[in-house]
């Protein structure tokens, strides 16, 4: 008897990415395969809850609880004002460290990659992440890359700079000289390792090469850029997003009655910046709308909560949005795509990342718009969401988005592709 | 007093009403399907006297409509509509304690707090929030300091929380099992073996987090008061009542739910079979299996934050 065909997951640190990934596997289980998932230490058991087995990277000496909890709180101090700065201000305080982490990250994690691999022998590897680890191109199997964060990833004429936060058309110049600068010491570090384990360099800033055998685009066609030279079709795909299946969410009781829903999500790390989310609550107060507010694993920093809002450390996203008329994100892409495939709007204030340039493109294409983390008003965040909740026309124009997406799930056509890279 | 009374009967039939239908949504059941009395008279372990009143109260609010010497027929049918009913259900109990307690287990009161702040707040006489806080004294969570105002005790409402009833019910609940003259109660463990197959049988997106909070406190506060100590006994059933009374259901993914009652039902097979050191090993792992959370904090190419899962596969 055939076995059926195992698919390695190896999704990055962060939940956007853990979660698209949830969602093509559930389809690739469903259409006959087996997926596994390779996952960082401190994410142990995130994937089993959704019923697949897990492979876990070794935690290594150092990196103990208590020392990752040091290392968190080093970083909050640090870079939580970085991220009120402007796109180009972040290159060499937020973006350029962050590379920086990224690289050692790989670096670290590469033995114990090949070691695991080398036990699973998948038939093919999905890669969620922003960096190459040679143990998977040297794995002996196809690779899939995913692009997750925004479509900027994968550069071209038309395609504003990657984490840049521009418009096409906008004078890249200042911003592409910035980020050559900020990167360039940790791209030559990860070049020599690259060519230790046997992979061509890489042009400067660049940290990932697309897949020979396929790329999926986790880029609706709602938000797409017009490229000047369309991309490959043979190996690059582009999904309607990549929504998963998630348990059905029961409404919890407010103290008031009726009004809008609003979700408010800024991801685990946008919700460390408890003080943020405070004078938020603060004008949610006076909003005639329920807020639904994701607050991590910090609720117990919040003391009054007002009637009409409900905090929790986790919700299931997806089931959530599905109910709301208005969602309040940091940009990443997980929510963004959730926003449209539901017909919601998006409020973006971004924080750092490939946010900048979600918000820039919820705003210019008409589906949402941007309010920037530093600046805001308690009048001028207000007005944004009122009139959000009131924009008759844009509500309309999401519809067709959310038809179109649901039309054409992302979750089962990444999961036929990956499949017939096998045939 | 005999106005007291009759509210406190009002108040159980409410609690049963809500009780039946979360059976018949476990169960499957569809407009148009008959309640039988008995049924329903087994599956909620009470009598068919209280079962009648229950079914007159659902049929009061249109839930379900009485044939004539054919009985009561369900009226609503989806999971929405019936889970609406529940909730409006608890609001017609939703004694002031009741709410006082909601409010705590959301943060929207302090976890100190004056008779006078919550009689302005509820707008009730004195006398109702005095009577509301000896209730919830009762159950140990709120106690009076010295002169006039009211202290909450922690609720388990923050992983932090969570984590601590985890590593206390990792000691306990073993413990409980393996202590000597554990003595099962079979009709009750019946009872929820019942639930908790109608549960795993009522088909996919039925077995929602409230049901399931619902049924597995039921099940560990079984567990706890068949153990046979008596101090096991009685302080696990107070932090299954606190577990209770807290309120939130964990938004937890359809595949742990059905894994986690399977877990259940396992433990319930080695009880009957007096296996008690198995049991007591299947409920360790299906407490470490439940404890695992989500990092609390996690970015790329900065280690996930994630004391929880962790600790917990270690230890």
């Amino acid at each position: 008897m055939m076995r059926a065909p195992e698919i390695a997951f190896f999704p990055e640190a962060s939940f956007g990415a853990a979660l698209n990934c949830v969602g093509i596997a559930q389809e690739l289980q469903r259409q006959g395969a087996n997926p596994v998932f390779i996952c960082h230490a401190g994410f142990t058991g995130v994937f089993a809850e959704y019923g697949f087995k897990e492979y876990h990277l070794p935690e290594h000496p150092g990196s103990s609880a208590e020392a990752i909890a040091d290392y968190w709180q080093e970083f909050i101090n640090t870079h939580l004002p970085h991220f009120d700065l402007s796109p180009l201000e972040q290159l060499p305080t937020y973006v350029g460290p962050t590379w920086r982490a990224i690289v050692e990250t790989a670096i670290a994690a590469e033995g114990d990659l090949a070691g695991l691999l080398a036990q699973i022998r998948p038939d093919a590897i999905v890669l969620d992440n922003v960096i190459m680890f040679p143990a998977i191109a040297n794995a002996g199997c196809p690779w899939v890359r995913i692009v997750s964060c925004a479509e900027t990833e994968i550069s071209g004429v038309g395609v504003p700079p990657y984490l840049s936060g521009l418009a096409p058309g906008d004078d890249t110049g200042a911003f592409n000289t910035a980020y050559a600068a900020a990167t360039r010491d940790v791209h030559r570090h990860y070049n020599a390792f690259r060519k230790r384990h046997g992979l061509t360099a890489l042009p400067p800033g660049t940290f990932l090469e697309s897949s020979p055998d396929l790329n999926l685009l986790l880029a609706p066609q709602a938000v797409r850029y017009e490229r000047a030279e369309p991309l490959n079709a043979a190996c690059f795909v582009f999904l309607e997003g990549c929504v998963r299946r998630e348990s059905d969410y029961e409404l919890p009781r407010f103290a008031v009655d009726g009004g809008p829903l609003v979700y408010v999500g800024f991801g685990s790390l946008g919700a460390v910046d408890t003080a943020l989310i405070k004078r938020m609550l603060l004008v949610f107060q006076t909003i005639p709308a329920r807020f639904l507010v994701n607050v991590g694993g910090l609720i117990e920093a919040y003391d009054v909560v007002p009637d009409n809002v409900h905090l929790a450390s986790w919700f299931p996203q997806p089931s959530v949005i599905e109910q709301a008329s208005l969602v309040i994100h940091h940009g990443g892409n997980n929510s963004f795509c959730e926003a449209l495939y539901h017909g919601v709007p998006s409020l973006v204030m971004p924080y750092c990342w490939d946010g900048h340039d979600n918000a820039q493109r919820a705003q210019d294409v008409g589906v949402g718009r941007r309010i920037n983390r530093a600046g805001w008003t308690d009048a001028s965040l207000r007005v944004a969401i009122m009139d959000l909740l009131e924009d008759a026309p844009m509500r309309r124009h999401l519809a067709d988005v959310a038809r179109d997406m649901q039309s054409y799930p992302g979750t089962s056509r990444a999961a036929r592709e990956i499949l017939q890279l096998l045939d | 007093m005999r106005h007291e009374t009759r509210r406190n009967v009002r108040q159980n039939h409410l609690a049963l009403a809500q009780k039946i239908l979360s059976v018949a949504l476990e169960r499957g059941l569809v407009p148009g399907d008959h309640l039988p009395e008995q049924i329903f008279s087994e599956a909620c372990g009470v009598s068919r006297t209280p079962i009648r009143s229950a079914f007159k109260i659902l049929e009061e609010k249109d839930i379900l409509q009485w044939r004539q010497e054919e009985g009561y027929f369900l009226a609503l049918g989806s999971t929405d509509e019936i889970g609406a009913v529940i909730r409006a259900l608890e609001d017609a109990e939703n004694s002031v304690a009741h709410r006082i307690l909601s409010d705590r287990a959301e943060r929207r009161i302090t976890d100190v707090q004056s008779v006078s702040a919550l009689t302005r707040r509820y707008k009730v006489p004195r006398t109702s929030v005095l009577n509301a806080l000896k209730i919830l004294s009762k159950d140990g969570i709120v106690r009076q300091l010295p002169g006039r105002a009211w202290a909450f005790q922690p609720l388990v409402d923050s992983p932090a929380a969570l984590e601590d009833s985890f590593d206390f019910r990792l000691i306990m609940e073993p413990q409980a099992i393996t202590a000597p003259e554990f003595a099962l109660d079979s009709k009750r463990a019946g009872l929820v073996r019942e639930h908790m197959n109608a549960a795993l049988g009522a088909g996919d997106g039925r077995l929602t987090p409230t049901i399931f909070r619902r049924i597995d406190i039921e099940f560990h506060i079984l567990i706890a008061e068949c153990s046979g100590n008596r101090f096991l006994r009685g302080t696990l059933a107070a932090h299954h009542r606190l577990r209770k009374a807290s309120q939130k259901s964990a938004a937890i993914p359809d595949f742990r739910l059905k894994q986690a009652m399977l877990e259940h039902l396992e433990i319930l097979d080695s009880l009957e079979r007096n296996q008690f050191q198995l049991a007591a090993d299947q409920i360790t792992v299906h407490l470490r299996r439940s404890r695992i959370r989500k990092p609390r904090a996690a970015n790329r190419g900065i280690p996930p934050l994630a004391k929880g899962p962790n600790r917990g596969a270690r230890t």
